[in-house]
């Protein structure tokens, strides 16, 4: 029976039936790969674009430079993006080989080591790695001849590296996307700047969504007073302005990524908690929950085990949207002067420096880092549009 | 003689739903009790509050709008309406088991069948993961279910009606309890099916001696299966006998007009009796007995229409809430 197992079709899940349906529409993969891409330029960051090489020959002995000075947060970034990649093939992997009634329990398994290896990761490369400052001037050393046979990233430029020689220029050969007002490489900064874009959005959708979540499944669940008086809460939550709140909130507490992070999270969880409280509602009169609780299930597993999975799809397609607006959130707070403190690159950041230095406009400041704005709203967008409508097939039908 | 234990005792069980237009009495002092290894049917219409008083067993009311207004729920020497949640919960699906009407709709879609069962073994009882994975293909295997092993991995989605319901009687009776409450098991499955559940049911209690509440508005399947049956109108029990004796000398009106109402074999050409009139709203009773307005012997009674009748015992296990029963009258009744 058991090699019968190994060989057996288990049909279509319903992950498969919602990438079929996702997958229908090229202009979609389109953005899909955009995002892919983005990601990648993001992990990638430091190979893309670096003031340091990543060979060269001093005095005839060769040093890798470029590797020397990744830090900790690098080597955390890439230990992360490996992990998840590893993951998302075992679970590609599981849905062919492993035998569907221990699927799940593979699955938790699997995520739980997951996530822990990457903690553990992180904690230990932030404890081992020592913060080294490589002040070099590699280029120059190359045009000294002191130095020869070098390799250097696309964009040899440093995010944080200032040239006063060459500021405020406008796109040219050796500046593609031109300068800023300290001379910095605008490709460089934006390149980098992915990496602080992304992670906001990331973080703080992941913030909002557990937060929204819980307390939907709470109030969807109890119902009666508790969801009553609840709901009454998360609207007034809803009224106040989000934006308004966060620079208010930014305003006393330290520019950092985390802080920025942490308070888009806090404040953005009142849409996932009202969907998954509409679901809740739903779900609880339905005839297998009430089966759950006639078992004696404890009510951490009717919530969580039973119910969220059955009301899941309208979070991942919020959490899609979530992300585009964390981004945007994000860049407008850097574009106020609230965001993560220079010379942390971030989108609006920049975008901010166009118009406020000397008094002239500085366009490819503004043009660029919003395209990148621009673009990575869009796509997240479209793909969460896609995923509901591949989710929902009654909205489909409608088009 | 068979010695006989009562296992699950209800005593003047009211329920009370709290609705936009008034308070609407779905159970109003039900009495009975279930005695182990036997099935106690409990009959009546669609809204006589038959499914209400099952639910209330498991402390399943939806609260709000609904309300356990009085009334002990004794099983097992326990008040099941005042011990905490706590405890309730390791009297559910442990020691009291429930199966569902609609077999569609009561296993979990994004689950496999397995999962839920191995589930709920381990919430229950000391077993390791592959134990209760073998345990759960053996309770497959016991519900009737071909190649268990094969579909203890399989969804909900990918089984048919009758055989979920016999995931769902697999599920219920994993952990052994000893009451099963069974909420009209047969009425989403076709005629066929419901036979086979029936009997399933029947001989699963053979083998585990646990005792059956069975809900249902089938009175066929009551005078096979049932030991005791308690016959329900309008949130109350009109009669309470033993099934031989209800089904040879039915003593209400409204259980009489029922076993007319029941087509019987190699009567023909004659148009089936049916019940004048329909089941009263809970939020509009009429006053004294309730079910005067429909009845051939009180519709012109003034005591039916102004004194409701009260649960007596008028042979030994007989229990009758009418005026015109036999035995029923006592002398200090009033007469109008």
């Amino acid at each position: 029976m058991s090699d019968n197992k190994k060989h057996k079709d288990w049909g279509t899940s319903y992950g498969e039936m919602v990438w079929h349906e996702f997958a229908k529409s090229k202009f979609t993969l389109l953005w899909l790969g955009f995002i892919v891409v983005l990601f990648v330029v993001a992990v990638f960051a430091p190979f893309f674009a670096n003031d340091k090489p990543f060979f060269i020959k001093i005095d005839g002995h060769l040093r890798w430079p470029l590797f020397g000075a990744l830090t900790a947060s690098d080597y955390s970034i890439f230990l992360a993006a490996f992990i998840t990649l590893i993951q998302l093939l075992l679970i590609l992997r599981n849905k062919r080989k492993v035998d569907p009634s221990i699927r799940s329990g593979v699955l938790w398994r699997q995520i739980f080591v997951s996530i822990s290896i990457i903690i553990i990761g992180t904690i230990l490369f932030f404890i081992f790695i020592p913060k080294r400052l490589d002040a070099t001037d590699y280029k120059s050393m190359i045009e000294n001849g002191k130095a020869t046979n070098a390799l250097f990233a696309p964009v040899p430029y440093g995010y944080g590296r200032t040239d006063l020689k060459v500021r405020e220029q406008a796109p040219n050969r050796q500046h593609w996307l031109g300068t800023d007002d300290v001379g910095s490489d605008v490709l460089c900064r934006v390149i980098h700047g992915s990496r602080i874009s992304l992670s906001v959005g990331f973080v703080a959708v992941g913030i909002s969504s557990i937060i929204g979540i819980i307390i939907g499944a709470i109030l969807g669940y109890s119902g009666g007073k508790t969801d009553f008086v609840g709901m009454r809460l998360v609207e007034i939550m809803m009224a106040v302005p989000v934006f308004f709140l966060i620079i208010t909130i930014v305003a006393f507490f330290p520019r950092s990524l985390f802080n920025i992070m942490l308070i888009i999270g806090l404040t953005t969880w009142t849409e996932d908690a009202r969907f998954v409280r509409a679901e809740f509602l739903k779900l609880r009169r339905q005839d297998f929950v009430q089966a759950a609780i006639s078992l004696g299930l404890p009510l951490r597993s009717i919530l969580f085990r039973h119910m969220l999975p059955n009301a899941i799809a309208p979070v991942l397609v919020n959490a899609t949207f979530g992300i585009a607006g964390a981004i945007f959130i994000e860049a407008a707070l850097s574009f106020l002067g609230f965001g993560v403190a220079p010379p942390a690159p971030s989108w609006g950041q920049i975008l901010s420096l166009g118009v406020s230095t000397t008094g002239r406009f500085l366009w490819w400041l503004t043009l660029f880092p919003g395209l990148a704005i621009f673009f990575t709203v869009l796509a997240y967008n479209i793909v969460g549009e896609s995923l509901r409508d591949a989710i929902d097939p009654r909205l489909r039908e409608a088009r | 003689m068979i010695e006989e234990v009562t296992l699950l005792n209800i005593k003047g069980l009211s329920v009370d739903f709290f609705t936009e237009n008034g308070i609407a009495h779905a159970v109003q002092d039900v009495s009975f009790s279930v005695k182990k290894g036997q099935t106690f049917a409990l009959v009546g219409e669609s809204g006589c509050g038959k499914s209400v008083t099952a639910l209330s067993v498991m402390r399943l009311i939806p609260d709000p709008p609904g309300k356990i207004a009085a009334g002990e729920i004794n099983f097992e020497n326990r008040n099941l309406l005042s011990i905490s949640e706590q405890r309730m919960r390791s009297v559910r699906g442990n020691r009291i088991a429930m199966i569902f009407q609609e077999p569609m709709t009561s296993l979990n879609p994004v689950y496999t069948v397995g999962e839920q069962i191995v589930e709920t073994i381990r919430l229950h009882q000391k077993k390791s993961e592959p134990e209760a994975w073998e345990i759960a293909a053996e309770m497959l295997r016991k519900v009737g279910i071909s190649e268990p092993g094969q579909r203890v991995t399989e969804y909900p989605h990918q089984m048919s009606g009758g055989m979920r319901q016999r995931v769902m009687i697999a599920m219920a009776i994993s952990c052994k309890p000893q009451l099963l409450i069974a909420d009209e098991p047969t009425t989403a499955l076709d005629v066929t099916i419901q036979a086979q559940i029936l009997d399933l049911l029947d001989s699963l209690q053979q083998q585990s001696k646990m005792s059956i509440l069975l809900i249902t508005h089938n009175l066929g399947i009551v005078a096979e299966r049932a030991q005791d049956v308690a016959v329900m109108y309008a949130s109350r029990i009109a009669e309470l006998s033993n099934s031989k004796s209800l089904f040879e000398n039915p003593l209400h009106p409204y259980t009489q007009g029922l076993l007319k109402s029941l087509p019987q074999l190699g009567f023909t050409g004659e148009r089936l009796y049916t019940i004048p009139g329909i089941v009263p709203e809970p939020l509009h009773f009429p006053s004294g007995c309730k079910f005067h307005p429909r009845c051939y012997l009180g519709c012109n009674d003034k005591r039916c229409q102004t004194i409701e009748p009260q649960l007596r015992e008028v042979a030994l296990g007989r229990q009758v809430a009418c005026w015109y029963a036999p035995g029923y009258e006592r002398p200090d009744d009033p007469k109008l």
